[in-house]
């Protein structure tokens, strides 16, 4: 399998990376993070240009790697300037890769940097702004990344995988409406007049009736943003609780995945029981989605890879991303 | 000819249980006519509303699991509104009683939609032909056409001219509408109406079964094509096909194969028939599977995972449910 290469993946929240130097693998390269002095976060390619160990063991001396093999110095702009105790200065370089900081994401770009576009970016300022609160995370998950993708692009789960949290027979039951072009997908799902389920209940008291809306968006290749309201069934904008879920989904290998999480509110911002409650209830339904998904890579790594699948309605908004991605893919390799 | 069926009671030809729903709110209802009263309806929180257009209707979703069609009848570039009439009918079954008594301003109606399957073609001139509630779906159409310059004219009959609705707005069209009311003017005289056909041009009618069947006739010496309906039928279950759909040709440019695809028949089940083994799998336009590319020909897209711009760009279709909107169709097979 390969990687869409050329989009913006989120390699670290700003938090993870310091003066320690840190390894993720991102579409299967491995990365060494770390920040400079002033703080600039940096990312090189992390294995030594001299035999290929990995940077991410090696000391920061200053804002130089030193390797802890046999001594290359690597600069943050990816160069060797020289190797410990030797006078030699071999011409030597790792390759630097592009690295936004952005509403305390890092975003990183692993393919051709002459393309990088900070533009192309997604808009998470609910992360930043005053007015909203979240809670945030990091899970790896042992799946590959499509899996990922197409688990989030189908809400219909929530009613099996999740009843006791976020999920009962209003999410399943309620169809999608599907959108989009060029790079991404969008779907929307209105739940009028519903019971909420469990976790909407504590985290906001809101009782039966009730609206409840979703409305995804996949930003190929590895973003998904889910804009949530619920509210007593029949009120207006902008009336209501909104909520914001951000998944930086970002492959580390053919098989794994890091899922970055952030679930943000506009209200009762200051309540860190509510927020404590809201992390744990998020993990609990991660966790639940780890299990189902790492289950779902075994059968798909294990054969039937010929097997046609059967699809519905609710799999529209997933089967777009199938398309979107294979599309860029295919770009991407007739360009190489 | 190419036919759109309505209906009471049931989905529209094309409309599929299960679309997704919104909410509408009724900001007006003003009346339109003696049984007749019109409906403006805006989104929740006054958002825009999808775009349309002319030939439009929405399903509007009633207590007891009814559904009705209204033809969209306002602008489609005001994307704040959607207006729709509806006619009180003597013998309804419920529908049009329900929004009579229940439908005031603040109203959250549930509707699906819109969709289209009535909609206007290009055409050099276009006759149009009304009766009675028919007209709503060809306010629009003359709109778009007036302002497009292109020569039309109306025939609207109904019962009396006050049962008659929007004959306000369109005597600013002037000569180029004809008001006949039965009680003033008696039958519609569709044998002059609809005589001497003039090179391309268009005829869309709207009304009556009658008055369709009537049209019809008066039609069949039309070149193929011309005549454009739309149904109010009385049976949900006439609706459940697509009347609408014709026979077409479509040809496999590799195999050099060219098959008739008949009505109730789709591409794939047609390309099965005659031996060609061809991928598939949902055999609903769902999963991508039979996708194949277009190389000549205009598809009439049915399937649920093509984007609005690829539809457009027409250079690939799913020929488990897509058929042809404009011949010849030639697959990349």
């Amino acid at each position: 399998m390969s990687f869409v290469l050329n989009g913006w993946y989120q390699a670290a929240w700003s938090d993870e990376v310091g003066r320690a130097l840190l390894q993720r693998w991102i579409c299967g390269q491995p990365v060494c993070l770390y920040r400079t002095r002033d703080g600039a976060p940096v990312a090189l390619a992390d294995r030594c240009p001299h035999r290929k160990y990995p940077l991410s063991l090696g000391r920061l001396d200053g804002d130089i790697i030193e390797c802890n093999y046999h001594g290359y110095r690597i600069d943050a702009a990816g160069s060797c300037v020289g190797v410990a105790e030797q006078s030699e200065q071999p011409r030597a370089a790792v390759h630097r890769y592009p690295l936004v900081e952005r509403d305390s994401v890092l975003w990183l770009w692993p393919g051709d940097p002459a393309q990088a576009d900070p533009d192309l970016i997604p808009d998470l300022r609910w992360i930043s702004d005053p007015d909203w609160t979240h809670v945030r995370g990091l899970v790896p998950l042992g799946a590959r990344q499509e899996l990922l993708v197409e688990n989030l692009l189908d809400l219909s789960h929530e009613t099996f995988l999740h009843p006791t949290t976020i999920g009962n027979a209003a999410v399943a039951g309620t169809p999608i409406e599907v959108s989009g072009e060029g790079t991404t997908v969008r779907f929307s799902r209105r739940m009028l007049g519903i019971t909420p389920p469990p976790f909407y209940v504590k985290s906001m008291g809101l009782t039966a009736p009730a609206d409840r809306w979703q409305d995804g968006e996949f930003y190929a290749p590895g973003v998904f943003l889910l804009h949530i309201r619920l509210a007593p069934a029949g009120t207006q904008e902008p009336e209501g609780y909104h909520m914001e879920v951000f998944h930086g989904m970002t492959p580390a290998t053919q098989s794994e995945c890091h899922d970055f999480w952030a679930l943000g509110r506009d209200y009762l911002t200051g309540d860190a029981g509510l927020s404590r409650f809201q992390q744990e209830q998020q993990l609990a339904v991660m966790a639940e989605d780890v299990a189902a998904l790492e289950v779902q890579e075994a059968m798909y790594a294990t054969g039937g890879a010929t097997m046609p699948e059967s699809s519905i309605k609710g799999d529209v908004a997933a089967l777009r991303s199938r398309r979107v991605m294979r599309r860029m893919l295919a770009a991407e390799q007739s360009a190489s | 000819m190419t036919t759109a069926t309505m209906t009471e009671g049931g989905t529209a030809a094309g409309g599929r249980p299960g679309m997704p729903e919104r909410e509408v709110v009724v900001g007006v209802r003003e009346p339109a006519a003696t049984a007749a009263f019109c409906l403006i309806l805006t989104a929740p929180g006054c958002g825009p509303l999808p775009g349309w257009s002319p030939g439009a209707h929405i399903d509007v979703l009633l207590p007891g699991g009814l559904v009705r069609q209204y033809s969209l009848c306002g602008d489609p570039a005001d994307r704040a509104s959607w207006r729709i009439c509806v006619q009180r009918e003597p013998d309804s079954r419920g529908g049009s009683a329900w929004l009579a008594e229940q439908a005031r301003p603040g109203t959250v109606l549930r509707v699906r939609g819109p969709r289209n399957n009535f909609a206007l073609v290009p055409a050099p001139r276009y006759r149009f032909l009304a009766g009675g509630i028919g007209i709503t779906p060809l306010l629009p159409m003359i709109a778009e056409v007036s302002a497009a310059g292109r020569p039309w004219r109306l025939l609207y009959g109904g019962r009396t001219r006050a049962s008659m609705a929007f004959t306000g707005e369109l005597s600013g069209y002037g000569g180029a509408v004809t008001l006949a009311p039965q009680s003033e003017a008696g039958l519609l005289d569709l044998d002059s109406y609809l005589a001497a056909p003039q090179a391309g041009e268009a005829v869309y009618c709207c009304g009556p079964e009658p008055l369709i069947e009537a049209a019809e006739q008066r039609c069949a010496s039309w070149p193929a094509g011309s005549l454009h309906v739309e149904r109010f039928a009385a049976d949900p279950r006439e609706a459940a096909s697509r009347d609408g759909d014709l026979a077409f040709e479509v040809t496999c440019s590799r195999s050099g194969l060219t098959l008739t695809v008949p009505p109730g028949r789709s591409i794939l089940a047609a390309m099965r028939e005659a031996g060609l083994d061809v991928d598939f799998s949902c055999t609903e336009g769902i999963c991508g599977t039979c996708e194949t590319a277009v190389l000549g020909g205009v598809p009439d897209h049915r399937d649920s995972l093509l984007t609005a711009q690829e539809r457009e760009a027409g250079d690939t279709m799913m020929i488990c449910v897509s058929r042809c909107r404009a011949g010849p169709l030639v697959l990349d097979l």
